[in-house]
């Protein structure tokens, strides 16, 4: 640090706090007990054996493609959430933006790019590359939007988000004139990156490692660092020389440009931009957030927590779903997991901090 | 042994909508001096401290630096000109570790490309503020330990380790002993000492009287947002310091305008 070399005498007497030392068997088992990820495995396990005893079939391959595809779609706007909701912030948007951004580039790959249904191969990657930074551009506008009405015109993050979600779902039925565009179906390189069709399809393998970089940024950068800090202390971050609205706004940018390549994946997933298609999944990423252990008061929340959410949010889902609950009952399962996540949060920081 | 004057604020003013907390307050601070700010609960002290760190900006008035007109748009400028402060509340952010604390704004990254995209060298900032830390020398936690689970000593200890480690102008520390025991405390007052032997200008806030006339070299006494007093630490007792402060001895003005 800058001062060290000032020559202040250290105080001998005082005793500087110990590092622990290597914790007992049992202590180091209640410890791993306590930490969130393992119960989150824990449960996850758990889920697995339990439909597997009650429907055979659900261990298996397809299930898991079928988990992992819908886990894709999600997991990108809830690793966007997860950043959001550790600066103290709420993101609706993203839901809409999935639909917005599919819908968007569907028509430019259609109408400005010719992509019709001849079009195939080596052929198909130019567009679907245009497509994919049109898809992501439209989010990038969407969060940037967020970020202008929270930090310019001090709109709190629900109502601002709100109102976006509502205008990108109005916007992409305009555009759309509420029918799906563009039928990829035989678009042969889409169909290729279908997860669908391929358990670890590229598009599945595209979002693993923009995950993981979400992930390293979170956690071992200044980006991270910042986004906690404002979340912790807004107060003590921007007396410790944040700026903290630039940095709110990279946050909502990040948000909706990942919401936007969600769209992307979701319109390859469908063969075709639709209006709809993400209506709800703000939902779902709020869900796995919060059952991944972040807190919506800001300061607390991990990626790996995030990913298991999503993960443990669409076992649930799909298990029900096979093992004959009616649907309906689907909403009911994942409500009494948001609380159950909740509660367990609220008992544990009681234990945590005396 | 104090010397030039190295922060200066002229005729400040500070509204909080119809409430006045600062009202055309003015004073120096000389390098190598220790001014200590008091005053009764809501006189305006920590607003003072607020404008002076550039958390706050006035309503009206003028800063100076080294003898140069400022206006602080915001903390990070005042930081970068070396003004460090303890505010009396909330200093910290409680999610994150000792060290995260301490280094906050200023981290240390790792060599190469990953420095440059913000990847944090967290070995190296935990070791620095332990070091950091163990020369004030308070109450020492370990760097990689939550703040919220700290006790209000450490907390207070991690605040003002962090303070003296980055100033080099101005420390402004808002009742930097609240939360601590008496050893503690005595600690602190060590800090004050060794901040003013650099050459530091300290302005010291303090509702602990004895503390106040044992460790500065003038006093400033706020009243109602309006500087009611200033004069070298030697002129006070107990007594006429109290008296000053609930306004039963009236006053003129010694330094200042
Ligand atoms: N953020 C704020 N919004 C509105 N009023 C405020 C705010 N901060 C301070 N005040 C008011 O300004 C006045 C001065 O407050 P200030 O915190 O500067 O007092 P202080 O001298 O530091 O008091 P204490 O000794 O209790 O810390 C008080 O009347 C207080 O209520
Ligand atoms: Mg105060």
């Amino acid at each position: 640090m800058t001062n060290s070399n000032q020559t202040t005498a250290r105080k001998p007497g005082i005793p500087a706090e110990q590092k622990p030392v290597p914790l007992a068997l049992t202590a180091r088992i209640s410890t791993l007990a306590s930490n969130q990820s393992t119960i989150l495995i824990g449960v996850m396990v758990l889920l697995i054996v339990v439909f597997s005893v009650l429907e055979p079939k659900f261990f298996s391959a397809p299930t898991a493609s079928n988990i992992l595809t819908d886990w894709g779609s999600v997991v990108l706007i809830a690793v966007g959430q997860t950043f959001v909701v550790i600066s103290g912030g709420i993101d609706l948007s993203v839901g809409a933006i999935i639909g917005l951004s599919g819908v968007v580039s569907a028509w430019t790959m259609a109408n400005v790019l010719k992509v019709d249904q001849t079009v195939s191969g080596a052929d198909a990657s130019g567009p679907l590359l245009i497509g994919t930074l049109v898809s992501v551009g439209v989010g990038l506008l969407v969060g940037l939007t967020n970020a202008f009405l929270i930090n310019k015109l001090r709109i709190v993050p629900f109502i601002a988000t709100l109102s976006t979600m509502g205008a990108a779902l109005g916007l992409s039925v305009i555009i759309s004139s509420g029918q799906p565009i563009g039928s990829a179906n035989n678009f042969s390189l889409i169909a290729a990156m279908d997860p669908k069709t391929n358990p670890l399809s590229w598009a599945l393998i595209v979002v693993i490692v923009v995950v993981t970089i979400a992930g390293l940024f979170l956690h071992k950068a200044r980006f991270g660092l910042y986004t906690y800090a404002i979340g912790s202390n807004t107060f003590a971050a921007r007396g410790a020389g944040i700026n903290v609205e630039r940095h709110l706004t990279l946050v909502y940018a990040l948000s909706g440009a990942l919401a936007g390549l969600a769209g992307m994946y979701v319109y390859l997933r469908l063969g075709a931009g639709s209006p709809s298609s993400g209506t709800g999944r703000e939902l779902d990423a709020i869900a796995a957030v919060v059952i991944g252990g972040a807190s919506l008061m800001g300061g607390i929340g991990r990626i790996w927590g995030t990913v298991l959410g999503a993960l443990i949010l669409f076992t649930v889902q799909s298990g029900l779903i096979m093992v004959g609950v009616a649907p309906d009952w689907k909403k009911v399962v994942v409500a009494i997991l948001i609380a159950a996540a909740v509660a367990a949060q609220t008992l544990q920081s009681k234990n945590g901090r005396k | 042994m104090t010397g030039e004057v190295i922060y200066e604020v002229k005729n400040v003013s500070k509204r909080y909508g119809s409430v006045v907390a600062l009202d055309g307050a003015s004073l120096k601070l000389h390098a190598g001096e220790v001014l200590g700010l008091v005053g009764d609960n809501g006189a305006g002290k920590s607003t003072l401290v607020k404008v002076l760190s550039g958390a706050h900006q006035p309503n009206g008035g003028k800063i100076y630096l080294d003898g140069v007109e400022r206006t602080w748009g915001s903390p990070r400028e005042a930081l970068e000109a070396g003004v460090e402060t303890l505010y009396q509340d909330s200093g910290l952010a409680p999610h994150l570790t000792v060290s995260q604390n301490v280094f906050l704004g200023r981290e240390k990254t790792v060599k190469g490309i990953f420095g440059k995209m913000g990847f944090l060298a967290r070995k190296e900032m935990e070791h620095d503020a332990h070091e950091d830390l163990e020369r004030v020398g308070i109450a020492v936690p370990a760097s990689d330990r939550p703040v919220s689970q700290l006790s209000g000593g450490q907390r207070q200890a991690v605040a003002i380790g962090r303070a003296v480690a980055w100033a080099r102008r101005v420390i402004i520390l808002d009742e930097p002993t609240n939360h601590l025991g008496a050893r503690q405390a005595g600690e602190v007052l060590q800090v004050v000492r060794a901040a003013k032997a650099k050459g530091l200008g300290v302005i010291f806030i303090s509702h602990t009287l004895p503390h106040v006339l044992e460790v500065t070299d003038r006093v400033v006494v706020l009243r109602l947002g309006k500087i009611v007093m200033d004069a070298p630490t030697s002129e006070f007792d107990g007594d006429r310091l109290i008296g000053v402060l609930t306004g039963t001895i009236q006053t003129v003005r010694v330094e200042g305008d």
